[in-house]
């Protein structure tokens, strides 16, 4: 396997873990974002950092589009008291459709399969208008449009 | 609450977003209510009535986990 094919790897299995953790039933887009904040050395990450978007901060984003999203249903989470289930430790988590499209994605931005990098990935996930990922990063008062010019911007320069 | 009485979003992508997250606090509910019913020794027939679902699906779902959290679980019956 290639390098990019156990990033890939790498972030699919750390996008799992991400969904458990939050109680998902499936792998999404948003997962992945939080997987590609956490792998360090690439340019991808360099981006997020230099934008504030550590995984934490993602995390804490994410937190906000959901609460923003049920309130507008008028439910409030505050008023949830749920304890934390248990897990199994066996269960992985399924890919979802977000993360299927936003890998896809990812490969379309680039020329071909020797030339994909963790930066294709990211602009995978970030290149919709729609959904929670572009939700998060708007109430978190990101650019996408600017944070996409900065991902762009490292292709020609930078080889991972 | 009425359906008049619930307030669908203006924005199409609020009501939309609003789906995706009550379907996500509705999955967290269920792990926590299914768990808290296991360990106040309810049966899996019972909260299969209670969800309205089969007893085979919320057993599926539920068992590998509360067994892997030691939870002390009523035979199937």
């Amino acid at each position: 396997m290639s390098a990019i094919d156990h990033y890939i790897n790498d972030i699919i299995v750390r996008g799992g873990a991400e969904a458990l953790e939050d109680g998902s039933a499936a792998t999404e887009a948003h997962h992945l974002l939080l997987a590609l904040a956490t792998f360090e050395d690439t340019a991808a990450h360099r981006v997020l950092t230099a934008a504030g978007l550590g995984r934490q901060a993602i995390r804490e984003a994410l937190d906000r589009e959901f609460e923003h999203s049920l309130n507008a249903v008028g439910v409030s989470l505050s008023s949830y008291r749920l304890p934390r289930p248990s897990r199994d430790p066996e269960r992985t988590a399924a890919m979802g459709a977000s993360a299927r499209l936003a890998i896809e994605r990812g490969f379309a931005t680039s020329t071909g399969k020797k030339d994909l990098r963790p930066a294709h990935l990211l602009l995978g996930v970030l290149d919709t208008e729609i959904g929670t990922v572009p939700r998060a990063l708007a109430l978190a008062g990101v650019d996408r449009a600017e944070l996409m010019a900065h991902v762009r911007g490292t292709l020609p320069h930078e080889t991972w | 609450m009425s359906a008049e009485d619930l307030s669908v979003p203006q924005d199409p992508a609020d009501a939309l977003a609003a789906v995706v997250a009550l379907r996500r606090l509705a999955d967290q509910l269920e792990d926590a209510a299914v768990e808290q019913a296991m360990r106040a020794g309810w049966s899996w027939p019972d909260v299969a009535e209670a969800l309205g679902v089969t007893r085979q699906a919320v057993h599926k779902k539920h068992v590998k986990r509360l067994i892997a959290a030691g939870v002390t679980l009523r035979r199937r019956q």
